[in-house]
């Protein structure tokens, strides 16, 4: 599965989705329905238990239940854009999405991945104190310190340095604009080497 | 069903949003507009100040601004974050509703604070819940050389609005400017009078009118050095 690029990989899936008769998962009404549509859907980029192996591919594990629910309605009505995760979301009913959002935030967050240690103390003072120069909030004042987020925001704890850089960057060019504006405006006033710092900061944390 | 997945695959696949700068701040009338009156009703602001506060639920809401102005609402003087512990509840409602409305310029702050972040109740609650919080006095403060000067400023000008110690008033949307910051003070203190704080009070433009730089400066160090009993 990883040797597939995303775009290439939406291009079959939606291909794929197009052909299929039926179109729409069957609606599944308890966890274990969740955890098959996350089997044969999901896991091949997400892991089987949300923990995704390629850095590219979000982890789910341990996710907000608020934030993945509200993620996948809105990769399916179009309002968050995404090559990949648009047709197969859209294929998605209502209850799968409220079940799968139960099932990933339901399950046990493996440790992160750092790539490049010595940009830790860096990322450590951003996400605890912010920036005051360049009027950058803390992260931890949102996202919480132990990376949690929460309840209301996403949780940020573990994720892979190379998903959070690519979101900074789209936060940044105003490409991803579904969800409250405060991170286009945090996004925009990080430097190159602190986006680069908390987000291996990020991926220390338990 | 087909064809919407079709059409949906192509439109994903092509299209990019735009770079939307939606989080760039508005602009209303202020002070620099003919016919300006301050603190004209505002429905967002009614609408917070009708609201039956609750600070506790205020405490979880000031997540969104304590990576700022900090978890004891003290702000930061050197950033010119101002401290917000004890401050009015009315007053921090109208100056977020201004700021909201784009009647006083705060780019710095606006993404944090418009309406996709923070309801009108909550703005409510976060009020209440940092008017009932204690004044820190570590606050910064001037070099303390005019303090006699800006005192006798102080009296003659400021006080029958902003009060002997510096408490403001509720009722009249007044700022406590006791204990804040004194750059900050210095800041708005300048800026209301050059008429770059639009949503100033006209009558304390006035007042200001005649201040030089260094009387600004006297009086907003003594400002800072004022303290409020029972709010520490
Ligand atoms: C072909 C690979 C692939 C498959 C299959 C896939 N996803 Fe995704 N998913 C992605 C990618 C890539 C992203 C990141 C999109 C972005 O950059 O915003 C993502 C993002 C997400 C997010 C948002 C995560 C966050 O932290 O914001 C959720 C939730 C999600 N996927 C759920 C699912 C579910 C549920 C399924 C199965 C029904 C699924 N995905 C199947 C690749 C995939
Ligand atoms: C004022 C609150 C707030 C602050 C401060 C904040 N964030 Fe966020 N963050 C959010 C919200 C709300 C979202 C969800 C936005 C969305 O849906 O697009 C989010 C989303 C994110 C995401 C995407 C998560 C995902 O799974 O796709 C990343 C990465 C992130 N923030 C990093 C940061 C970093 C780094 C900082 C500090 C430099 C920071 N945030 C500060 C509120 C905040
Ligand atoms: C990015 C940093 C930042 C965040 C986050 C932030 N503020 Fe501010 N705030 C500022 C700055 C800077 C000023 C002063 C701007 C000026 O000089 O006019 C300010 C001013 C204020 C004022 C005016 C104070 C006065 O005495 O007139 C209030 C009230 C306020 N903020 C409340 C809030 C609340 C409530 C939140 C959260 C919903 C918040 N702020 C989030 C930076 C921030
Ligand atoms: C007529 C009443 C009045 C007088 C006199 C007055 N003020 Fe004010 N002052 C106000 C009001 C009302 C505000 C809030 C304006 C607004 O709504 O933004 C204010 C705001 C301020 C602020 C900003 C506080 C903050 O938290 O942002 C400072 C500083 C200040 N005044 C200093 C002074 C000084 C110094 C004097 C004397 C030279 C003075 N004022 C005289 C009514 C007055």
């Amino acid at each position: 599965m990883p040797v597939l690029k995303p775009r290439m990989l939406a291009a079959v899936v939606c291909f794929a989705g197009t052909l299929a008769s039926a179109g729409t998962v069957q609606a599944a009404d308890d966890a274990a329905k969740a955890a098959g549509i996350a089997n044969e859907i999901c896991a091949g980029c997400h892991g089987v238990d949300g923990n995704s192996v390629a850095p590219t591919f979000p982890r789910l594990a341990g996710q907000q239940k608020v934030y993945l629910l509200r993620e996948l309605k809105d990769f399916k009505s179009g309002k968050h854009v995404d090559e990949v995760m648009n047709p197969i979301a859209s294929r998605l009913s209502d209850e799968d999405m409220v079940n799968l959002a139960a099932f990933y935030a339901a399950q046990k967050s493996t440790p992160g991945i750092v790539t490049n240690p010595a940009l830790l103390p860096l990322g450590k003072a951003l996400y605890m104190n912010g920036n005051a120069k360049s009027d950058i909030p803390a992260c931890s004042s949102c996202h919480e310190e132990d990376g949690s987020g929460g309840g209301k925001f996403p949780r940020v704890a573990g994720q892979h340095v190379e998903y959070t850089l690519n979101e900074l960057r789209l936060y940044a060019t105003g490409k991803r604009t579904n969800g409250a504006r405060v991170m286009q405006a945090v996004a925009e006033r990080m430097s190159e080497e602190e986006t680069r710092a908390v987000a291996e900061y990020m991926a220390s944390m338990p | 069903m087909k064809h919407t997945l079709l059409a949906l695959c192509l439109s994903t696949l092509i299209a990019q949003p735009a770079v939307a700068e939606f989080h760039n701040q508005p602009h209303a009338a202020g002070i620099e507009t003919y016919g300006y009156q301050w603190n004209t009703p505002d429905q967002d602001m009614n609408r917070a100040l009708a609201h039956p506060a609750d600070a506790k639920k205020g405490e979880a809401a000031y997540k969104i601004c304590k990576g700022c102005h900090k978890a004891d609402g003290s702000g930061l003087a050197d950033a010119d974050y101002p401290q917000l512990a004890g401050q009015h509840a009315s007053v921090i409602i109208k100056q977020i509703m201004d700021i909201r409305a784009g009647r006083r310029d705060n780019p710095r702050m606006y993404p944090f604070s418009g309406d996709w972040i923070v309801s009108a109740e909550e703005i409510a609650d976060i009020a209440a819940y940092l008017n009932a919080l204690p004044t820190p006095g570590s606050n910064g403060k001037g070099n303390g050389y005019n303090l006699a000067h800006g005192k006798a400023l102080y009296e003659k000008d400021c006080a029958t609005c902003h009060g002997k110690s510096g408490e403001g008033d509720a009722g009249k949307f007044i700022p406590m400017v006791a204990g804040q910051h004194f750059i900050y003070l210095k800041r708005e203190t300048r800026e209301s009078r050059d008429q770059g704080r639009r949503n100033a009070s006209p009558e304390m433009v006035k007042a200001l009118k005649s201040y030089t730089d260094a009387d600004v400066e006297a009086v907003s160090d003594y400002m800072a050095r004022l303290s409020v009993a029972g709010k520490r």
